[in-house]
């Protein structure tokens, strides 16, 4: 049993017939950090998490989580384990603590005082029948459940969906308490923000394949931005354009803005070191972007 | 706007209808063939109580008696059933779906909505007779039978009136409730009711009870014998006036309340839960108790339909029977001598003339598996299918637990359902026999209610190993019960046939009455079959849910 890895897989591939949900993914994640999935709707992101839960099965390669593998281990991984499927579905005549009863029956027992205090951070009603609560709400119920077993891997497939703002900060506050204690924990989004806030590394799922893994400082550096630089004076658009990740230059007079892509430090040396710098904006790459950049990139590989 | 919601409602039901009416197109050729082959005149010398209960009409040839059999009774109960299960999700179904709203977000009355799934339900009741009435007119065509003097398309059309009239029903209870379940179990059990009263009390040997009849809605579907009489226009305008008060019922009904969304059921022990006097004892019941195991939790989640099934087994097929077996006896007894034995072979030997022949053909033939069945296939399919299609398997098995462990359970509560109907169907029996003064052995009742609680869970054990193979809760139920109904037609006609005879033993029924348990007590051979069958399917099933991908919802 190796220690370092929370979730290791080599090659895994998921075919439906002819559709490829998954090809040849390869992915490592270290425990104690935070791991974001991120990828637009029917990337692969569920399929990966619901093959690594053995509910499906493998067309070929393998996965490991904590060392063991998903397929002939799962029962033992599960002990170790929370998970919050995506959308969450739960049974609408138990009311939440009965939720939380049974399924901390099938583990053998939890420590009810850890739930209680779940609820009250996340501001749960637990005597209300599921079927009763509203989205946010039944996620709460659910995130509970994953939490309660004080699990050494959480896994999660868009688990703040319907969760208003002040509950998503608290509950980005626990996931971090929980990598403090050196547990791991792994999600997946399709909101860039929630990712960014929380994750160490972020991984970026397309059509099945794994486009990119990386740091989240590492991802916004390379991020296509727009960068508005106003001079005192004007400027000549030609010195950007010859700058490398640099595109779609347009000179307004004093002003000049582009899309950028690279550390800013580099691109700010440049500006100052010819022209006296008086105003800069830059517009944060959001999700969509990124996503454009890299299946710019890979469209142009391929 | 209202064509399409009809259009959409109309392709999301077809299937499920032409499935249903080509199965009774096959049983009718299959049941021409082995008429054909034997001699009919064994039914004209049958009691009238079974004549009027199958729907035979007097002096029937081979084929009134083939469109009689299978038609008139099965297939008048199989198109009102679908008409029911159509009529109750119409409103019902689409809110606990969830889905009512984004129905009513387009700019459509609740009228119109409530007109266009009626209008859906019209057309599939005529697909549904269409493709009988196809069916009965190359039936008798390929087997060379003559049909001369039947009214086939008179018969066709009182059961599409018929079917209209419960699939209405249901649809103007789900109007006013908004409670599918609710819907669909009043309107199949007035059908179910009216069918066995309409039946019963029209025998001349409770000629007292013959007034009743007329307001029997079953009677004015059959009463005037249309295969042999045409259409009766008079019946049928009672029933079409019917259809017309469901109509207004649920057009007031659909306006006037709150719609429900996604629905959660409240449930006796809820009932109890929110009462101060019983709070404390049903928390722990309910709550506690309710979610320690698997099978707990299962067996807990179809209270209502156990409490029903077992209710009716016990005093309407059960108690009931008994005093009423003792006011028609005298009559029964003087007709039991012309009986021939191939006929009586149709009932697993039983004689009318005693109460364990009454019994066997009132209770025991067919209404005691039939509700044992409804249990254990409820739960059988519900056991993977339905965690399955409710999304709810991917959280359960995130717990450390087998699903072997699920699977086996699970099958535990079907087992319990299937058992406490059965007991009930025992009790009832006994205790009928007890007031009527019959005399029968306890024991033997045991025995043949064991013999039915283990033909019910060889059933359930199939609806359990469609859902653990394809997880599909539609496909577990129908297959579960079209075998069903298919096994029990082939134990009951087959031996009727010299030449088919040896292949009754392929059905599972076979191995339920054929021993005559209430006579002769219990069958430890036979039962073994069933035991052994069940235990054959459940480790099928375990086979196959092991190796499967979870389905992601329904």
């Amino acid at each position: 049993m190796t220690d370092q890895f929370a979730i290791q897989t080599e090659e895994l591939t998921k075919h439906y017939g002819k559709v490829r949900a998954l090809e040849d993914l390869t992915l490592d994640i270290h425990t104690g950090e935070i791991v974001g999935f991120l990828g637009p709707n029917g990337a692969g992101k569920t399929t990966m998490i619901r093959t690594i839960m053995d509910e499906i099965r493998a067309t070929s390669g393998r996965a490991s989580i904590l060392g063991m593998d998903t397929h002939t281990h799962s029962v033992e991984i599960r002990k170790h384990i929370g998970y919050v499927p995506g959308d969450l579905a739960m049974y609408p005549n138990l009311t939440g603590r009965d939720t939380l009863t049974y399924f901390s029956n099938l583990r053998g027992g939890v420590d009810w005082g850890y739930v209680e205090v779940l609820a009250d951070r996340l501001d749960a009603d637990l005597s209300r029948k599921v079927g009763d609560l509203s989205t946010g709400n039944r996620q709460k119920v659910g995130l509970i459940q994953a939490f309660m077993n004080q699990p050494d891997l959480l896994i999660m497939d868009e688990p703040s969906s319907g969760l208003d703002p002040l509950v998503q900060r608290e509950f980005q506050t626990m996931m971090r308490e929980l990598t403090a204690e050196g547990r791991t924990v792994f999600l997946s989004s399709h909101t860039l923000s929630e990712v960014q806030r929380v994750a160490d590394r972020v991984g970026i799922i397309r059509q099945g394949r794994l486009a990119v893994v990386e740091s989240i400082a590492e991802l916004r550096s390379k991020a296509l931005r727009r960068v508005d630089l106003a001079f005192d004076a004007a400027v000549d658009g030609s010195v950007f354009e010859q700058f490398p990740g640099v595109r779609d230059v347009v000179v307004e007079n004093h002003h000049v803005s582009m899309s950028f892509e690279g550390q800013m430090e580099s691109l700010l040396n440049l500006a100052t070191s010819r022209y006296t710098l008086v105003d800069i904006t830059t517009q944060e790459a959001d999700l969509e972007e990124i996503f454009l950049t890299y299946y710019h990139d890979e469209a142009e590989s391929v | 706007m209202q064509a399409t919601i009809t259009t959409r409602s109309f392709r999301d039901r077809w299937k499920g209808w032409t499935i249903g009416a080509a199965l009774l197109g096959v049983l009718l050729l299959g049941a021409m063939a082995i008429y054909r082959d034997i001699d009919v005149d064994v039914y004209s010398s049958l009691p009238d109580v079974f004549l009027s209960m199958m729907g035979i009409p007097e002096g029937a040839d081979v084929g009134v008696l083939s469109y009689a059999a299978v038609y008139g009774t099965y297939g008048a109960m199989t198109l009102a059933g679908l008409a029911i299960a159509t009529g109750s999700a119409s409103i019902a179904g689409e809110e606990r779906n969830g889905t009512i709203g984004l129905l009513f977000a387009n700019p459509t009355s609740r009228t119109q909505v409530l007109v266009a799934k009626a209008a859906a339900l019209v057309l599939l009741a005529g697909l549904g007779a269409v493709i009988l009435h196809g069916a009965g007119l190359f039936a008798p065509a390929l087997l060379d039978v003559s049909t001369s003097g039947t009214y086939l398309g008179a018969l066709m059309f009182h059961m599409f009136v018929n079917a209209l009239f419960y699939g209405f029903m249901a649809m103007a209870v789900g109007a006013w409730t908004g409670k599918g379940p609710i819907a669909s179990g009043v309107s199949a059990g007035v059908m179910i009711i009216s069918f066995i009263a309409a039946g019963l009390l029209a025998a001349p040997a409770l000629a007292q009870f013959n007034g009743l009849v007329r307001v029997m809605p079953w009677n004015f579907y059959n009463g005037s014998d249309p295969i042999n009489n045409g259409v009766d226009w008079g019946d049928m305008a009672v029933l079409i006036a019917g259809i017309a008060l469901f109509v207004v019922i649920g057009v007031i009904g659909i306006n006037r309340r709150d719609f429900r969304g996604r629905t959660t059921g409240v449930t006796l022990l809820d009932r109890l839960r929110s009462h101060p006097l019983t709070a404390t004892v049903a928390e722990r019941l309910a709550g506690s108790s309710r979610v320690s195991q698997i099978w707990i939790k299962t067996a807990s989640e179809h209270q209502g339909l156990l409490l029903i099934t077992s209710a009716v087994m016990f005093l309407l097929m059960g108690v009931i029977m008994g005093p009423l077996y003792s006011l028609m006896d005298a009559d029964l007894l003087s007709m039991a001598d012309g009986l021939p034995e191939v006929f009586l072979a149709l009932f697993g030997g039983g004689n009318m003339s005693t109460p364990e022949g009454f019994y066997q053909l009132e209770t025991f033939g067919m209404m005691a598996p039939a509700a044992i069945m409804t249990a254990t296939i409820t739960i059988g399919a519900g056991a993977l299918a339905g965690e399955e299609a409710r999304g709810t398997m991917g959280l359960l098995l995130a717990n450390p637990v087998r699903r072997s462990t699920v699977l086996l359970q699970k099958t535990v509560a079907m087992v319990l359902y299937g058992a406490t109907v059965g007991f009930a169907a025992f009790a009832g029996v006994a205790a009928g026999s007890l007031m009527g003064g019959l005399g029968m052995s306890i024991s033997n009742i045991a025995a043949t209610s064991l013999l039915a609680t283990l033909v019910g869970i060889v059933i359930g054990s199939l609806a359990l190993a469609i859902g653990a193979a394809t997880g599909r809760l539609s496909a577990a139920i129908a297959g579960a019960a079209g075998a069903a109904i298919l096994f029990h037609l082939l134990n009951a006609f087959l031996p009727l046939s010299d030449r088919f005879a040896g292949y009754a033993k392929w059905s599972p029924f076979y191995y339920y009455l054929t021993s005559d348990p209430l006579v002769n007590g219990m069958h430890w051979g036979h039962a073994a079959v069933l035991a052994g069958l069940t235990i054959g399917l459940v480790a099928l099933s375990v086979l196959l849910f092991e190796r499967r991908d979870l389905r992601k919802n329904g």
